[in-house]
């Protein structure tokens, strides 16, 4: 069942990329929205019945097939499902033009099951071809169908997303191959055990291959170069895709990798990796302060948040790993609700930039306004709402952290909240410029012949039965975090204290 | 003195020799008459795969041509792995024939384009293929360098021939360089006798002669003269300066034949020498070797890479990509283990494979004359839009591209590139790793420029004509690639 659930939207992916070009648009959603409800029914009744998948795969270099869930991948499993679907039903009124809506949402399944695969791996070699498998899809989406208006920004937006992401990941491989022929097995269950036993040394030069390689895709500053400009031409759908799910592949190989293998290794480069999560942090929000371009700016609040996450990781403590997966889940739902409000703007109005005025949305739509104002509140943390539970307990582990030389962690976790003062501040300026506006006599640019009637601005079809479902999740999770909290607890436990 | 010869196990390189001979008399008896050929140069080619495909099976080596004890030696032994590598260039050449031949079926007029006529194309597609199926399991000098200058010589001849006026600068380079190669490999060889006093490449002459300082630098002389010598067949940079004049100017099924067979002879001949080696390698002292086989790798990875990212002919760039290759494929050996050759054995079939099919798509778009005739150059761009207008040659295309890239969903060239790794980080060779690392980005950089070319809108793709070898060779490729793609395991043993 498992292995159904991930290799169902793969294949049919594969085939609509293939073979779907004479689907016409309706029948292409159709089958779209069939196999995601698939793949959906597939994994919530593997996760019911504890299902696994274990064969020999290729026996020369002792590579298992091996697929299961645990406390930590599950969370993740049900982002990237639900995400998948919400983007597959958006793409019911929103088709990026570009190429036939089959290929768009061939990639956007083949991508969905690709994370799947990589949250459901059970063998550390898997792991890593599962998580080169999103690679050409994203890449399709973001070379296909960016943004219509400029060719080379695609082009070379695509060309950076990939190259940034090989280098890390075939990095990450070196690690993971070195961790592999040190330790003896190549199973993610064995190697809790048997990496922690390794000397230090090896443990150490593991761990920076590792870290190294994953940092790319979380993305870590000063490695985040890349996110902005695949942020900025991505369509709507490929945008949540990079910031829910793909981001979270980094920080989930860092957990499974680096953090439950090399514990020792880790934990002697862990206060490099805090500082730098808590320059990405104050550097992400600073940026945001002064960025004209809305997808760009959420790209690096992005960066923020995700260094919020790296930080709790590299505290080294149960009570971090706990903080950095509630972030992970918090981020893909609040960065997923943020992209689908700027980017349908974007589509409708041709750009979103805070250099011009910008027509008031209270006025204009009222409903669209309302969400956007509870994604920048949970953006900037607000208690009550997704995002706060990750970030408060990350300055929380990052003070309490046993590690580093003397204060180093603590003066982290003290940029790190200054860190969230900004995040205020940039959300403010957004729900300024954005949500109040600044002219009364709107300058959105129009349609073809110059009238403004073919501008639709409020929310319209399956756009707001997304919007709908992300403010229940964003909401749920502030309101009860222990939703998550009960699923990866023991298996955090198991992790952390071996 | 008494040889036992088991000649099943001897097959795999006589079946194409009879073949080729077959294929000269019945060419003597009728005349250009193609069908049969091809169906001669199929059978023959079939029986060596048939009796090869036994030991790719069984995890034993097949030992035979053996002297009597006590100071007995076999002159012939392969490996499961040596078998992998005799049934890919079988297979290879069978893609060739089908190409070279069965393109123009039942046209013999003038317009044949092979200066010759095809039973002498054949013939030397045949031999070649004899002598490459012969070095992967030669265990003795002499076999050794015979079998190579067998599987050299009549590439030579068939860039000659192929496509006129226009490859015979081609050929000219590539004798050339095969005659400085032969030279060196064959100084080498007699660096390795003076320093062994063996007339085989059999481990105990290597450790007797790692025993004494002054055999031991001879020794080390002897595998990097040898090294140099493979380092033109393999197209190893620098020594790869014939590679893109010889590939652009022959017809695209002989750059075909040199882009698999040779690679193949290049490279079991240069495993069989390091196997040798795998003996001795605890001791201290090898490093020069370890370096310049990882240095020539990378080297290669890196320069092959840069290249071929500025390259507009899709021939030219296969062919700088295949310096990039060879560097992935060498890579390994620097381990100097049994897996490492293992490993890079497999590296090589899975690139065979993939770059088999990017040759026969390239040649499907621009047709047999593409390369004879100046007047219809050929661009990458004119297989832009391929994916829309002819599904089954772009898809295939993009999967050939993308398994050269090492980018899922060519799952087989991702994890040859997983298993040609593992040897170097489990040997502790950190630098190599790290700047292949390098190398695979510039590898993805490449074959993803063309890629977006392909799925692109593209201009107007001229009319297939109608190549019935050629597609014949592009369902045979292709479903090697996919069923590889979703069973690794074939490949890698």
């Amino acid at each position: 069942m498992l292995l159904a659930a991930v290799a169902v939207p793969v294949l049919a992916g594969l085939w609509l990329v293939a073979a779907g070009r004479g689907l016409s648009r309706r029948a292409a959603l159709d089958a779209a929205l069939l196999v995601a409800l698939a793949s959906a029914g597939l994994l919530a009744a593997a996760m019911w019945f504890g299902d696994s998948f274990d064969r020999a795969w290729i026996s020369a270099i002792g590579i298992r097939l091996s697929l299961g869930i645990d406390g930590i991948s599950a969370p993740l499993l049900v982002l990237t499902t639900v995400i998948g679907l919400l983007v597959v039903v958006l793409a019911r009124s929103h088709t990026p033009a570009g190429g036939a809506p089959a290929t768009y949402l061939g990639a956007v399944l083949i991508a969905t099951g690709g994370a799947l695969a990589t949250f459901a791996a059970r063998d550390a070699v898997v792991f890593f071809i599962a998580f080169e498998l999103v690679l050409i899809p994203v890449w399709l989406l973001i070379h296909r169908f960016g943004d219509p208006h400029d060719e080379n920004a695609r082009r070379d937006a695509g060309l950076r997303f990939v190259l940034f992401t090989v280098s890390g990941s075939v990095l990450m491989l070196v690690g993971i191959l070195a961790l592999v022929s040190a330790a003896g097995t190549s199973s993610l269950d064995e190697l809790v055990a048997a990496g922690a036993t390794l000397p230090l040394g090896t443990q150490t030069l593991v761990a920076v291959l590792l870290v190294a390689g994953l940092a790319v895709k979380v993305p870590v500053f000063p490695l985040h170069t890349w996110l902005p400009a695949a942020h900025t031409t991505a369509p709507t759908g490929g945008s949540v895709i990079l910031a829910a799910i793909l981001l979270k592949m980094g920080t989930y190989g860092l957990v499974r990798l680096p953090v439950a293998s090399v514990p020792d290794g880790f934990g002697r480069i862990a206060p490099v990796l805090a500082v730098l999560a808590a320059i990405g942090i104050v550097w992400g929000g600073l940026v945001c302060l002064v960025e004209v371009e809305a997808k760009r700016l959420i790209a690096y609040s992005s960066v923020a948040h995700m260094g919020f996450v790296t930080l709790a990781l590299a505290s080294g403590t149960e009570v971090g790993v706990q903080a950095a997966l509630i972030g992970n889940i918090a981020h893909g739902v609040v960065s997923a609700l943020l992209f689908v409000v700027i980017g349908g703007l974007k589509e409708r109005w041709g750009a979103v930039r805070f250099d011009r005025p910008l027509p008031a949305l209270r006025e204009h739509a009222p409903r669209l306004g309302f969400v956007l104002i509870l994604g920048l509140a949970a953006a900037l943390g607000l208690p009550g709402l997704a995002a706060f539970w990750g970030e408060f307990m990350a300055i929380y582990a990052a003070w309490t952290s046993p590690l580093g030389p003397g204060l180093l962690l603590k003066v982290c976790a003290a940029l790190a909240a200054l860190g969230a003062v900004l995040a205020a501040a940039y959300a403010l300026r957004v729900a300024r410029l954005l949500w109040v506006g600044e002219t009364d006599e709107p300058a959105i640019p129009t349609a073809a012949d110059g009238s403004r009637e073919g501008v639709q601005t409020e929310t319209l079809g399956s756009e707001r039965l997304v919007l709908t479902v992300l403010v229940l999740a964003v909401v749920a999770i502030g309101i009860a975090p222990h939703l998550v909290w009960s699923v990866t607890a023991e298996d955090v436990r198991v992790v952390m204290t071996r | 003195m008494r040889v036992t010869i088991d000649w099943l196990a001897l097959t795999p390189v006589l079946a194409p020799a009879l073949g080729a001979l077959l294929v000269l008399l019945v060419d003597a008896i009728l005349p250009r008459a193609r069908t049969v050929h091809v169906g001669v140069a199929l059978v023959a080619l079939g029986a060596g795969v048939a009796a090869a495909a036994p030991g790719a099976w069984s995890r034993e080596t097949v030992w035979t041509l053996c002297t009597e004890a006590p100071d007995g030696a076999c002159l012939y032994g392969a490996g499961p792995m040596s078998a992998v590598l005799q049934i890919a260039a079988l297979l290879a050449a069978a893609i060739v024939v089908l190409m070279l031949l069965g393109d123009r079926w039942g046209d013999s007029g003038p317009r044949d384009s092979l200066v010759g006529g095809p039973a002498v194309a054949a013939a030397l597609v045949l031999a070649a293929t004899a002598g490459a199926a012969g070095v992967v399991a030669a265990q003795d000098f002499g076999t050794w360098l015979v079998t190579l200058e067998l599987a050299t010589l009549p590439m030579i001849a068939l860039v000659a021939l192929s496509a006129g006026r226009r490859s015979i600068h081609g050929s000219l380079t590539l004798l050339v360089t095969s005659v400085l190669s032969f030279a060196l490999l064959a100084l080498g060889v007699a660096l390795w006798v003076v320093a062994s006093g063996a007339s085989t490449f059999a481990s105990a002459g290597v450790r007797d002669a790692w025993a004494s300082d002054h055999h031991r630098l001879v020794l080390v002389t002897a595998v990097l003269v040898i090294l140099a010598g493979l380092g033109f067949k393999l197209s190893l940079v620098p020594f790869h300066a014939w590679t893109p004049v010889t590939y652009a100017s022959a017809a695209t099924p002989v750059t075909l034949a040199l882009a698999t067979i040779s690679k193949i002879a290049g490279l079991g001949a240069l495993i069989v020498v390091v196997r040798a080696f795998s003996s001795v390698t605890q001791d201290r002292g090898l490093s020069a070797v370890v370096v310049a086989l990882g240095g020539l790798a990378l080297v290669s990875m890196l320069v092959g890479n840069l290249v071929a990212l500025r390259q507009t002919d899709p021939v030219r760039l296969l062919a700088w990509s295949a310096i990039g290759q060879a560097g992935w494929v060498v890579l390994p050996l620097a381990a100097l283990d049994a897996r490492g050759a293992d490993a890079a054995a497999g590296y090589l079939v899975a690139y065979v494979i993939a770059t088999a099919v990017a040759f026969v798509v390239v040649h499907r778009v621009h047709g047999p004359d593409a390369a004879g005739a100046p007047a219809r150059s050929r661009q990458l761009l004119h297989t832009g839009g391929l994916a829309r207008n002819h599904l089954w040659l772009g898809g295939l295309l993009i999967l050939a591209l993308v398994s050269l890239a090492g980018l899922p969903p060519g799952i087989i060239g991702l994890v040859a590139k997983i298993v040609a790794l593992q040897p170097v980080v489990a040997a502790g060779l950190w630098p190599f790793a790290v700047v292949a690392v390098v190398g695979a980005v510039l590898g993805v950089a490449v074959y993803l420029r063309w890629i977006a070319i392909v799925l692109g809108p593209g201009r107007s793709t001229q009319p297939l004509q109608r190549l019935v070898g050629s597609t014949a060779g592009l369902v045979l490729t292709g479903a090697a690639l996919v069923v590889t793609s979703v069973l690794p395991a074939l490949v890698f043993r």
